[in-house]
């Protein structure tokens, strides 16, 4: 493109030109913050089911803190290389990545109530954190679908939300969440929240290109 | 009937400031791609553009390479929103 002047159906050709290029709203691995979240989270559920049925130790619980810890490193790792390759960042990429923060940082405020809990009160309230995974991040989900337009995240979300509302009944009425239906029930919840709709974005992303 | 905006009623300024405006922030190798100009090029016209107060240009770092990161300012919106208008009434839109 040179610098000249033009006419005015040129400029209206040229601004019409460059929305439609700058519009496409999917980028190749955009789906792949929400694949490493799901997969990361099935597979430290799995480790747990498999060492509680094992052990019965209730020890093993510790181990949920690798979600955290490493989900947690990836993520703005990968927000950064996304950024560098895309090259630009929408106003869509701001209220997405406002709505994660708000997520990542009351799950960081329910982690520290349920410490807080557990080391003044001696009261196990770890259970909380599950409603925490399946009703906010569902919500942050849903509302991030309706942003992007992107059903299966609002399907996805709505599924890993009405589990969470289950879990919700359940601590309520003080049903017993044993781990040989609960944790199957959790895994599922983040196939049909992270994992399904992951691979929907990356495959409708590599469709666009 | 008024005058069309001169610094935006350009080739290369217009596509920039057609691309910044549909996004937050553009980087350099972006805007090349979009508009498919040289890099010469753009980096004249840019610095037209930020003269103006049109844009502001950020020059940075993303690990060892340079990133020079372009943003609309709200003089270049209002200029822009204001070149459409006109540009309608040229076009009898």
């Amino acid at each position: 493109m040179e610098e000249r002047k033009i006419t005015g159906q040129e400029s209206l050709e040229i601004i019409t030109a460059m929305i439609s290029r700058t519009r496409s709203r999917l980028n190749l691995g955009d789906g792949d913050i929400m694949l490493m979240w799901g997969y990361l989270t099935v597979a430290v559920t799995a480790l747990v089911w498999v060492l509680i049925t094992i052990t019965r130790s209730p020890a093993v619980n510790w181990l949920w803190f690798l979600i955290w810890i490493i989900g947690g490193t990836a993520t703005p790792i990968m927000v950064r290389k996304k950024t560098k390759v895309v090259g630009a960042k929408s106003y869509t990429d701001r209220i997405s990545t406002a709505i994660w923060t708000v997520v990542g940082l009351s799950s960081l405020a329910a982690m520290a109530m349920c410490f807080g809990f557990l080391f003044l009160l001696q009261a196990d309230t770890w259970s909380m954190m599950f409603l925490f995974a399946l009703i906010i991040v569902p919500f942050g989900e849903i509302a991030q679908g309706i942003i992007i337009d992107e059903k299966s995240f609002m399907y996805g979300g709505s599924a890993g939300m009405l589990i969470g509302i289950f879990t919700a009944c359940c601590i309520a009425g003080d049903v017993p969440m044993y781990a040989h239906w609960y944790l199957p029930l959790f895994m599922l919840a983040f196939v049909c929240m992270m994992i399904i709709p992951g691979h929907i974005l990356n495959a409708k992303a590599r469709k666009a290109q | 009937m008024k005058e069309l905006d001169p610094l935006l009623h350009s080739q290369l300024r217009l596509a920039v400031m057609s691309v910044l405006m549909n996004v937050e922030e553009a980087d350099f190798v972006y805007l090349r791609e979009k508009t498919e100009s040289t890099a010469g090029n753009l980096s004249v016209q840019l610095d037209k553009l930020a003269a103006a107060g049109y844009i502001t240009v950020e020059k940075g770092f993303s690990g060892r390479k340079t990133r020079t990161v372009c943003r609309v300012t709200p003089a270049g919106r209002a200029a822009f929103v204001a070149y459409v208008d006109t540009l309608r009434e040229y076009l009898n839109l």
